[in-house]
């Protein structure tokens, strides 16, 4: 019974890492159309710019996560008219184009990872890292609870963006359709640039997260690339709202195959469901929408 | 006679004769350096294992400078200095084989010192098979390369399932009735899965019960496997894995309140990189060394294994590691197996073939320690001799703690705090 219920916590808990991830991918996916496969590299150097601001100038990742928001909210801004301007084009398939120049985007930064920091693996140190509540038999870490908790309040912050403020609703309707969007007096390619940039900075954030708990190397992008485009896909392609039980579900799922069938088989059992899921419900479980 | 001069004619034989002289100057080069033996060295020089590619190529190079002050390689009482060729395999094995064929073609190689990692050895070993070049290989530490039984190639470092299986053994004498469990995880990767299968059989050969044996993929969340481990709490848990696992595995560890009694990982311990991310907490931990400098091994080329570190550190500037003790080791091998052929190079193809069977006859004693190659069995041409060495950090220093001709200070058992 103990080590179920630290099971139910373990699975919690890095439900609540997957959420915080994929929430950004749900946004831009749902708004300009794009499964961003260099999500995995956004991630990846959101954690290394944690590991530099801890060990240059002594930064605690708490602090430094607003810092990551701030800079890479700006990089994705800088570039989302670049990924907007593909995805708009007149090629015939510009969501492949979209999708390919995305994935270029991803092994220019693993390469570039490779070439700054090695192979060499960081992790990030935290005033809360090592840090537990002990409730009975189970153990909560400190540093996976407040990843929980940060993805909560994105979560909440993400909600409120989208359905109370004027920029929200621009959101919404670009999501619905752009160019009747564009006849309301929405500026299209600016809203679309600001959405770049707040998912490429709720992703890097992820990343300052999951360096504190895990470690941080130039391969980890692939990995977390599959986990955002399979609690995507669960969650339904663009249903920010579907994010939060999927990753929920997804964490649970994990963490009890590993548990009580082997963690050699979660990421068959993990990738058999999402085969699952395409081939009953391909909407996802919330279905699609913003 | 009346000969008439022509153009044309002049102007082809002019192109002939410069063509013949341009071609037939390298064979005179050749010929000028004959009294050299020319060795190529294909490791990792860039891209993803470039760091322990360059430890490969240090190890290789002290040994050449070293033999080269001595005037190169003694052979019928007459010294043939070395001179190293460099192929860089760019991490990947295919890299690594079209640099190994440019070495033996090109640069007219008479010997391969080996790359770093095993993937790109297995590359390698079939093109120094085709040429009949012997390749000795300071680093490769998979069994699978010593399965496909090469004929041309040879590996210093006992293969990890051998490493891991006696260090277990090892530790497990040591601890006495203090050890009774174990379990034993790994990351499902080809090393990764071997170093966890010796930690494995050396359980099983040291008597102690094994409550759990797991594999689980690379980047795995390790919060199910340190709760499982938790729940068993086994007195040695054993990890095979590189070291961004080992740092998961302590980070992860440290979150859920669990400290195991024994932790033992492998050569990913050592590195400064791994005792930077985990800081104080990997006090205590226990891994695998082949070689370090504190073993009561010596040769006359570079005297003690203590000597070896200091000459090395004058050298490079930082400790060498078991990596480069093995590839400095390899050039030893090949000066006692050219001294035993006894013919002056370069080598033909035939010679090369009984410079290798001289290889393979090795029996001597180097500062890396005894040195002597299977000559049968699952780890043919490997160097199955050494005793790999128990290490504990201790205050961010790698000691040896077992077994007791190595121990430098004592075994700390259970790690102060543990679960």
């Amino acid at each position: 019974m103990d080590l179920f219920l630290q099971t139910l916590v373990n699975g919690i808990l890095i439900g609540g890492i997957l959420i915080c991830l994929t929430i950004g991918f749900q946004l831009t996916f749902g708004v300009l159309h794009v499964i961003d496969f260099a999500v995995g590299g956004w991630t990846m150097l959101g954690g290394y710019t944690a590991y530099w601001l801890v060990t240059l100038a002594g930064i605690d990742p708490f602090i430094s996560i607003f810092l990551v928001f701030a800079l890479f909210l700006l990089i994705g801004r800088g570039l989302g008219p670049l990924i907007y301007h593909v995805r708009t084009s007149k090629y015939a398939r510009p969501d492949l184009m979209a999708l390919a120049f995305t994935f270029g985007i991803f092994l220019f930064m693993r390469g570039g990872a490779l070439w700054l920091w090695s192979y060499n693996s960081r992790s990030v140190d935290s005033v809360l890292s090592g840090q537990f509540l002990s409730l009975g038999p189970v153990t909560i870490p400190l540093m996976r609870l407040s990843a929980f908790l940060l993805a909560m309040l994105f979560s909440l912050g993400l909600f409120i963006l989208l359905y109370r403020s004027r920029f929200g609703m621009a959101v919404r309707a670009l999501a619905q359709n752009h160019d009747h969007a564009g006849l309301m007096g929405v500026d299209v390619k600016r809203v679309s640039a600001w959405v770049y940039g707040i998912y490429t900075a709720l992703t890097a954030s992820a990343g300052v997260l999951i360096a504190t708990i895990y470690s941080v190397n130039p391969s980890v992008g692939v990995r977390y690339t599959l986990f955002a485009f399979f609690v995507a896909v669960l969650a339904g392609l663009g249903s920010v709202g579907g994010v939060l039980v999927a990753g929920l579900a997804l964490g649970l799922l994990e963490a009890y195959v590993a548990t009580y069938i082997g963690a050699r088989y979660s990421l068959l059992i993990v990738f058999g469901t999402l085969y699952l899921v395409l081939l009953v419900a391909p909407k996802g479980v919330l279905g699609r929408g913003i | 006679m009346n000969h008439k001069f022509s153009r044309r004619k002049f102007l082809r034989n002019s192109i002939l004769g410069t063509g013949a002289m341009t071609l037939g100057f390298p064979a005179l080069n050749v010929n000028a350096q004959e009294h050299k033996i020319r060795v190529g060295v294909v490791t990792s020089l860039s891209g993803a294992n470039r760091f322990g590619g360059n430890l490969t190529r240090r190890g290789y190079d002290l040994w050449a400078e070293e033999i080269n002050k001595l005037g190169g390689i003694e052979i019928e009482g007459k010294r043939y200095p070395v001179e190293m060729f460099y192929g860089d395999a760019q991490s990947r094995p295919a890299s690594g084989a079209d640099a190994a064929e440019r070495l033996i073609i090109q640069d007219e190689v008479d010997v391969l010192f080996g790359p770093y990692t095993s993937g790109v050895t297995l590359a390698v070993q079939p093109i120094s098979q085709k040429y009949r070049v012997p390749m000795i290989s300071g680093s490769a530490e998979s069994p699978n390369v010593w399965l496909a039984k090469p004929a041309f190639n040879f590996g210093m470092i006992p293969a990890v399932d051998l490493t891991t299986d006696k260090s277990m053994v090892v530790l497990a004498e040591n601890l006495g009735d203090r050890a009774k469990t174990a379990s034993v995880i790994g990351v499902d990767e080809p090393f990764s899965k071997e170093t966890a299968e010796g930690f494995r059989k050396g359980v099983e050969e040291s008597g102690l019960d094994l409550l759990s044996y797991e594999l689980f993929p690379a980047g795995s969340d390790l919060s199910a496997i340190i709760s499982k481990l938790k729940s068993s709490n086994p007195d040695i848990v054993a990890v095979g894995g590189h070291e961004d696992i080992f740092i998961n595995f302590v980070n992860t560890a440290k979150a859920l309140n669990y400290k195991p009694k024994a932790l033992i990982m492998h050569y990913g311990v050592t590195s400064a990189a791994f005792m930077k991310e985990t800081g104080a907490e990997s006090n205590g931990i226990l891994g695998v060394s082949v070689w370090t400098e504190g073993l009561p091994y010596k040769d006359e080329l570079f005297g003690t294994a203590s000597d070896y570190s200091e000459l090395s550190f004058s050298r490079w500037g930082t400790r060498p590691d078991y990596t480069e003790a093995a590839c400095s080791a390899s050039g030893l091998v090949l000066q006692d197996a050219a001294r035993r052929l006894g013919k002056a190079p370069p080598w033909d193809q035939g010679t090369r073939a009984e410079l290798a069977k001289a290889i393979e006859d090795t029996d001597i004693e180097t500062f890396y320690g005894p040195v002597g190659f299977a000559k049968e069995g699952s780890h043919y041409h490997n160097n199955t001799k050494p005793v790999p060495a128990v290490v504990q950090i201790k205050s961010g220093d790698v000691v040896p703690v077992a077994p007791e001709n190595a121990s430098k200070g004592e075994l700390v058992y259970p790690i102060p705090g543990t679960s």
